[in-house]
């Protein structure tokens, strides 16, 4: 295997025309490539040293995110706790501390993961990624558009993820992230979904939209548009988690059955829609939902170990 | 296996190590095998045990899946880096105190794992501890008596 | 004294593992040493055709390649002798070992072992229990009624069988007054310790020096020399530190392997597992069982008879099994008062992985069928779980299942205890619940030897057979031997773990450590004591009986200015007769199990110095996903007089947590060819610190006669019994009813509440 440090974009790119896959953190691809999931790759260049990849920034139509700024900033920075708190949520719940600070934001999106945590809350951020090439100017595509299949994507190999790009978000809207676990550390989505909720004045439904995380080979979303008018109340919710279960094309493998998936993504959705509404609402829900509510609740533990 | 073998500069506990590797090694081994520090342990290979935690310029790293080359330029430090002249670092003893050490061999990732939590936390809630030390699995203690030694340590610093 | 007034204990072995310079296997290297690899058969059942290791001996640093045809022609394993080191003819588990490389790295290793080609006749995979037992099932073993086996009754694919039969069981469930009947279904586990197993072996003219990741390295020692046809005086077994254990490192290996590889290759070798390999590989797992339980009582809720029935998944081979039926049949029968009792348990052969002793073997699954089925007798006598326990538990004086005469027991002071710790009984919110389990455990006397020396300096070494695997039980040596002599803990250094320089040890199992060789250390230093008690005596010119040790010196009891230091009556003894004690001692033996029968009997029908605990799970329920969370758990422990209890709670800690995760997320999934499909600690999910509850903890202390040093009995088991049946008993009240399969995931939960219904 070649290996080599880009420390400016330039240099990445050119590594990239000439075959040269790129890693951040590079968990990924040593794991996999251990797990047989794919040997290493010939060449690799890593780009977790390029100071333009690793800035979050506002610009003229949202928040421009670094391919390589990692969950753990993610999860504590102001403006995507603030604006984009579904991000933080899902940046919260990846794997550990260690795997926080090494899994990068654009990592998860070029995996192409359906099991990533971000990638639901990317689809209802509205979120695209800017692809750039030694050949080509940089250009934007959809997350829905580049996901195409499990780690499966339609940008070209000689192209760098270089940012994510967010819109705006609205006033009186809201998102979040609700995954289910089997422990509170440690885990990988069995399923899990994402929601942002836009409130009226009144607190009935603006704009909402819902995606889904390990029920398909990408991350989906789920057309909730019948609750938009909506108040948030039981028979809304209910309607969400029936559509989203609806949605859902699970697998029966070791962590769940396609019967037990397909009903708790509902549960996760309905649950997301409800913090998200929460949110947009003005209610502080901390991140991550999971922590902060119901059956992992911080608030739960255990105030001193008896000795 | 060798043939893209690789000068490499891996700066340990603040000695630099001058190794010849393949680009495709990961941090843990060379440190095991080629820097010759073995105090950091190898449980699993897939980031899942934290055995293997060590500290990337003071951030941790599960360094069984982070290449070493990767490290060229950066300072690693190790369970074997904590201690000074005989002096334990205060971790190192509360752990003990606490009868936190049973079979011992995930001690020093949970170690590592502190440092990095008390660097960016230095008064973790109970809650903190806990996230804080969730990438390292123990299979002795339960856990209880490694989060005293943690709420000790920051007590006492 | 309450463990409040006890020494802080800090650990001998504490400075080399908080620092990282404590050796364990996998840090072990040897001037010429090769990397071994070993092939593993992949498929669960078939029959050998062809095994083609040319091109693997043909790859460049490639030192040497060996398969059955290779090492002695023997079969061994305790109990029946059903296993050889590499398989011949047939392979019947995925990991049966097929042939073993040693080459100069690890990837070369690696590419050799992918580079021999076996050729299989692909058989018929037997995985399921009841199955197995039908007369048309194809047979594990084809030969088996060849094999030699000793007491072990065996029978079409069953390794073991066992029955208790006592009073007229049939009989009395007949007149009874209530009758329940339930069935409890269980997928093994694993020990899963952090340190995967690792063994390295080199040759010295004809001796071979094996270090090796074991708990028992007597026993390692004992199959090494069974296997390669040794006398044990060739055969020198070194632990390192060890990782943890939980059984999973109990029995004998890949010792042998390595050894025959290193002899083969003319260097050292070193084996290392992978995580994948440490879950697919061992002999040493928690068995899968089928268990049924029908339980009679009378108009008053006592119980008048029990008639019990269980399968154990023994996987392809015995390991330790055999007494498993055994051990099973207690579990089911429980710490109660049973006068009519018959239970039949066999341990079935599969092509699964083997089933061997991890952590209280049968002990948390039996236990949690029994605990959940006497909560369902609560239930059905209309009386409260806790009441009903304390109706019908054993205690001081009484009788056990088995007719054994119990002297003092703290079972119902546990049982007060535990669920006073827990606030049993208060109110909680309607997706709360606290369930109670009790549990039982042997202490298993068996022979143990120790030295203890004392140099010229004062300082000491106790030389030790005794195997420390984490639980600090060899740490706590040091107390029992300074209280002897009445020195510092910190005066005496442990040598041990090496099978040529100690006397014989079981090794870390079955919680003996303390209970056994604390008898043997205590007997070699009253030896030093009766010689420094001399030497004074002669000194002070006082009587040797009058002579009292403590705090360094030896003094003239009534006069404490008479008195010299202990350092200078050792350097008294340097210049003659040295300071040299032995120590081993009788076992305490086992109690009568008075109106017993046992077919299969493995003698476990009645327990030496039996510990008794209380657990009371709080928990709460996620009621639209199934997923339950453990918010405190509370424990009582009677393991007799606790020595050392900072060691003692931090087994009953982690036992607790093991408990937990057997309960909610550990267990394995094996897919229909046989093979485990979760083979790995992303999908066997441990608990993480995120997950630990809080653990409120009280020992029940009764100086016990008939048992360890100073009435203590064992720990290190005893806290994973009871955790997961009082989990069960928790999710039954939240749920309605129990969930009956363990381990009790979301997802079983969740069919119990919505899922059953859609």
């Amino acid at each position: 295997m070649q290996f080599s440090i880009a420390t400016t974009l330039d240099d990445a790119l050119a590594a990239l025309a000439a075959g040269s896959r790129p890693v951040a953190g590079g968990s990924d691809l040593v794991v996999g490539a251990r797990h047989g999931k794919g040997s290493l790759p010939d060449s690799v260049v890593a780009i977790d040293r390029i100071a333009a990849l690793s800035n979050i920034e506002s610009t003229p139509t949202g928040l421009r995110i670094g391919s390589t700024v990692t969950h753990a900033i993610l999860m504590e920075h102001p403006d995507i706790v603030n604006g984009y708190t579904a991000l933080a949520d899902a940046s919260a719940l990846v794997g550990s501390p260690s795997t926080r600070n090494i899994g990068t934001l654009g990592g998860n999106v070029m995996n192409a993961s359906p099991a990533m945590d971000t990638g639901a809350p990317l689809n209802v951020l509205g979120a695209s990624v800017e692809l750039q090439s030694a050949e080509d100017e940089s250009h934007e595509v959809s997350v829905a558009s580049l996901w195409t299949g499990p780690g499966k994507t339609s940008a070209r190999p000689d192209e760098l993820c270089t940012a994510i790009l967010l819109p705006h978000r609205p006033p009186r809207s809201g998102s979040a992230y609700v995954r289910l676990e089997y422990r509170r550390a440690m885990e990988i989505a069995v399923v899990g979904a994402a929601a942002s909720v836009e409130l009226h004045e009144d607190g009935t439904i603006a704009e909402v939209r819902v995606a889904l995380a390990a029920v398909a080979p990408t991350i989906i979303s789920v057309d909730v548009s019948a609750i938009i008018g909506a108040s948030v109340d039981e028979a809304t919710l209910a309607a969400v988690a029936a559509a989203a279960s609806e949605r859902a094309t699970p697998i029966s493998d070791v962590r769940a059955s396609e019967k037990y998936r397909r009903h708790t993504v509902g549960v996760m959705a309905r649950r997301a829609v409800e913090a998200a509404a929460k949110r947009a609402n003005g209610e502080h829900i901390a991140v991550p939902v999971n922590r902060a509510v119901g059956v992992g609740a911080a608030t739960l533990q255990a105030t001193g170990v008896t000795k | 296996m060798s043939s893209d073998m690789t000068p490499v500069t891996i700066s340990v506990n603040g000695t630099d190590y001058p190794v010849t590797i393949s680009p495709s090694r990961n941090l843990l081994s060379v440190l095991r095998d080629e820097v010759g520090l073995t105090g950091t342990k190898e449980g699993c290979d897939d980031c899942e045990c934290g055995a293997c935690m060590v500290l990337l310029d003071g951030q941790p790293i599960n360094s069984c899946s982070y290449l070493a080359a990767q490290t060229e330029g950066r300072s690693v430090t190790t369970i074997e880096g904590l201690v000074t002249g005989d002096e334990l670092h205060p971790m190192q003893r509360n752990i003990l105190e606490e009868g936190g050490v049973q079979c011992g061999f995930c001690t020093p990732g949970m170690i590592m794992s502190t440092c990095a939590l008390l660097e960016r936390c230095p008064n973790p809630t109970q809650e903190e501890i806990q996230i804080g030390l969730s990438g390292n699995l123990c299979r002795c203690t339960g856990y209880g008596t490694i989060i005293a030694a943690v709420a000790r340590t920051a007590a006492e610093a | 004294m309450t463990i409040a007034e006890m020494p802080r204990f800090v650990r001998a072995d504490g400075p080399d593992k908080v620092t990282g310079t404590g050796r364990y296997i996998a840090d072990l290297s040897l001037t010429g040493m090769l990397h071994a690899k070993l092939k593993y058969a992949g498929i669960s059942h078939g029959r050998i055709v062809a095994i083609n290791t040319a091109a693997a001996l043909a790859m460049p640093g490639v030192v040497s390649v060996l398969t059955a045809d290779d090492v002695p022609d023997v079969r061994y394993s305790p109990g029946v002798a059903d296993r050889t080191l590499f398989a011949k003819d047939v392979v019947r588990f995925e990991g049966d070992v097929v042939a073993a490389v040693a080459a100069t790295t690890p990837e070369i290793a690696a590419a050799a072992v992918a580079a021999i080609e076996v050729t299989y006749e692909e058989l018929p995979v037997v995985g399921d229990l009841e199955a197995a037992l039908k007369a048309d099932s194809p047979l594990v073993h084809d030969s088996w009624q060849t094999y030699e086996s000793g007491e072990t009754v065996q029978g079409h694919n069953i390794a073991s069988r066992s029955s208790l039969d006592r009073g007229d069981a049939k009989a009395a469930m007949a007149t009874a007054h209530t009758v329940v009947t339930s069935r409890y279904v269980a997928d093994g586990s694993h020990a899963a310790p952090i340190e995967p197993r690792g063994v390295v072996a080199q040759w010295e003219g004809n001796k071979v020096t094996i270090w090796s990741s074991t708990q028992v390295p007597f026993d390692a020692r004992s199959g090494v020399c069974e296997t390669l046809g040794l006398p044990t005086s060739r055969v020198r077994i070194i632990v390192p530190h060890l990782g943890g254990g939980f059984g999973g490192k109990c029995g004998f290996h890949f010792e042998a392997h390595i050894a025959a590889l290193a002899r083969a290759a003319k260097r050292p070798v070193r084996l290392v597992f992978s995580r994948e390999e440490e879950f697919r590989a061992p002999d040493r797992r928690r068995e899968g069982m089928i268990i049924d339980i029908t339980t009679g009582l009378d108009a008053d809720g006592a119980i008048v008879a029990r008639i019990g029935h269980a399968l154990l998944d023994c996987g392809a081979y015995i390991a330790d099994g055999a007494f498993f039926p055994q051990l099973a049949a207690m579990h089911i029968s429980g710490p109660y008062k049973v006068p009519n009792l018959f239970i039949d348990a066999s341990l079935v052969y599969t092509n699964h992985q083997p089933s061997g002793s991890v952590r209280a073997p049968t002990a948390p699954t039996a236990c949690w069928a029994l605990e959940s089925h006497t909560d369902e007798l609560a239930a059905a006598a209309g009386i409260d779980p806790v009441a009903f326990r304390k109706l019908n538990c054993v205690d001081t004086g009484t009788e056990g299942p088995t007719g054994q005469l119990f002297g003092e027991i703290g079972l119902q002071r546990c049982i007060d205890a535990a669920t006073s710790l827990a606030g049993y009984g208060t109110d909680l919110p309607d997706d709360e619940a606290i369930g109670v389990s009790v549990g039982w455990w042997p202490s298993f006397g068996v022979p143990s030897g120790a030295f203890v020396k004392l140099d010229s300096d004062g300082f000491g070494q106790i030389v030790t057979g005794a195997q420390e695997c984490g639980t600090g039980a060899v740490m706590t040596l040091r107390q029992l031997a300074a209280e002897e002599l009445g020195m510092d803990p910190e005066n005496f250094e442990l040598v041990y773990q090496d099978t040529s320089a100690a006397p014989w040890d079981l090794g870390a199992t079955g919680s003996q450590t303390l209970f056994n060789n604390g008898r043997a250390v205590i007997g070699a230093s009253q030896q030093i004591a009766e010689q420094l008690r001399e030497l004074a005596a002669n000194e002070l010119e006082a009587a040797a009986a009058d002579i009292v040790l403590a705090n360094g010196m030896a003094s003239v009891k009534g006069s404490p200015e008479a008195s010299i230091s202990i350092a200078a009556l050792a350097g008294i003894a340097a210049g003659g007769e040295l300071l040299l004690g032995h120590g081993s001692g009788t076992p305490p033996e086992a109690p009568e199990a008075v109106g017993t029968t046992c077919v299969g009997d493995q003698g476990v029908a009645a327990w030496v110095a039996p510990q008794f605990s209380c657990h009371a799970v709080h928990v709460k329920l996620d009621r639209d996903t199934g997923v339950v969370r453990v918010l405190d758990v509370s424990a009582a422990h009677d393991s007799g007089t606790i020595i050392n209890p900072v060691g003692a709670s931090g087994q009953v800690h982690g036992g607790i947590l093991m408990g937990i995760g057997q309960a909610l997320t550990e267990g394995t999934t094996y897919a229909d060819d046989g093979r485990q499909v979760n083979a790995g600690l992303l999908e066997y999910k441990l608990q993480t610190a995120a997950d630990t509850p809080e653990i409120r903890l009280e020992f029940v202390q009764i100086n016990t006669p008939n048992a360890g040093p100073h009435g203590a009995k064992g720990i290190a088991e005893a806290p994973n019994v009871a955790t997961p049946g009082a989990i069960s008993n928790a999710i039954a009240k939240l749920v309605g009813s129990p969930v009956r399969q363990l381990p009790m995931t979301a997802e079983r939960i969740w069919e119990k509440l919505d899922g059953g219904a859609q």
